[in-house]
């Protein structure tokens, strides 16, 4: 007996509004058809729904886990957000299929579907975060200065850097804007970034001469970057990684002057 | 090589790209695919606030599947930039036969391979704003 023959590959089914009809979690690898109405796809985190998507008539879902060959659960929840008419396709003939494709394709839509996976968890992680962040009252500026454990100067002074791994011969020209024991502000060109990566958690060598005469050279690494397109600079926030004891000296010096 | 025999043999030509070469340019049109031979590859989009790195590729990884699953060709164009990290071996891959195979299944697995790849386009677009939003 052939289990699969038994079952027809295409039922409708209708679901009234806020149904649920796919829970993230599960196994099953049917795919599912829009004939009519509405469905939200979200996805589920502790007692929160993130919404990822709502579709259409037309629109297909479910096919990750199907694509995937069933081999995780499903990534998502599906509910009705409308009273809906679906087509529930049986994936048997679909899956013979699928294991006949050439070769090339079935390897690209396996990277296509690596991709969405990790693009997915990411929307995910991001919306939690803003819903999250959505929550927090509004901090004031001042106060959140006053709890900085360094004391900030403001200045305006040229600067060498370099990313750290490149060629010491390398000279890239920047500006410090302003310095604390901790860390200090950069702004250099913004097309500096198009050749060399100017990003979260790259670090650099920075070298300049204090406003008392003095040389400092420092490594440190970006905790943030803001572009200004209209001036083509690129701002960065970043936090000393490593300070030799002597420039640390010519450091403390200078703040506290 | 690492790089899948059944694939290699739908390799055309290679290409060498020094550091920080642009493989693929965000918004131009084309329509090649290549997988990356050897080295790595950054992928990042452009977005108000400046260029973020969406991923990075490793050896045996494609690049420019997208383009391949849009059946207007005068929609082919790229969703994101390809630049590589150190230097870079590309193999330039034959789009027509990868076309050729892709017409020759069933359309109810194109639609699933199609919305795959729909999804996968506007999932990064949502990730990328936000990230930077």
């Amino acid at each position: 007996m052939n289990d699969k023959a038994k079952i027809p590959p295409i039922v409708r089914l209708k679901y009234k509004k806020g149904e649920l009809i796919i829970k993230q979690g599960d196994y099953g690898i049917s795919i599912y058809k829009i004939i009519s109405g509405k469905v939200r796809i979200f996805s589920e985190s502790g007692d929160r729904e993130i919404p990822l998507a709502t579709l259409g008539r037309g629109e297909i879902f479910g096919e990750m886990t199907f694509l995937n060959r069933g081999a995780e659960a499903r990534a998502a929840s599906a509910r009705a957000a409308q009273d809906s008419e679906l087509e529930i396709w049986h994936p048997g003939r679909l899956s013979t299929e699928y294991a006949h494709m050439p070769h090339a394709i079935q390897y690209i839509v396996r990277q296509v579907l690596e991709r969405l996976i990790r693009m997915n968890k990411l929307v995910a992680q991001l919306t939690a975060k803003k819903q999250e962040d959505a929550k927090k009252p509004a901090k004031l500026e001042e106060p959140g200065a006053s709890q900085r454990r360094y004391y900030r100067k403001k200045m305006d002074i040229e600067c060498i850097y370099r990313p750290v791994g490149s060629s010491p011969k390398l000279a890239l020209h920047g500006k410090v804007k302003d310095l604390s024991m901790g860390g200090l502000a950069l702004e250099v060109r913004a097309k500096n970034a198009l050749n060399f990566s100017h990003e979260k958690g790259d670090k650099f060598h920075i070298n300049m001469i204090l406003p008392n005469g003095k040389k400092f050279a420092v490594t440190s690494k970006v905790l943030s970057t803001k572009t200004n397109p209209t001036l083509g600079t690129l701002f960065m926030g970043m936090e000393f990684s490593d300070v030799s004891e002597g420039d640390g000296r010519t450091l403390g010096f200078f703040m506290r002057a | 090589m690492a790089v899948d025999q059944q694939l290699y043999v739908y390799v055309l030509n290679e290409e060498d790209y020094p550091t920080n070469a642009v493989i693929v340019k965000e918004g131009s049109k084309g329509e090649w695919m290549y997988v990356i031979l050897e080295g790595k590859v950054k992928v990042k989009k452009n977005t108000p606030k400046g260029m973020v790195t969406i991923g990075t590729l490793n050896e045996g990884d494609i690049i420019g599947e997208m383009a391949l699953f849009d059946a207007v060709v005068a929609d082919r164009t790229r969703t994101a930039s390809a630049i590589a990290d150190g230097p870079v071996k590309v193999g330039v891959m034959d789009t027509d036969r990868l076309l050729r195979d892709f017409e020759s299944i069933s359309p109810q697995l194109k639609g699933l391979i199609k919305t795959l790849v729909n999804r996968l386009r506007d999932t990064t677009q949502r990730a990328v704003n936000l990230a930077m939003g």
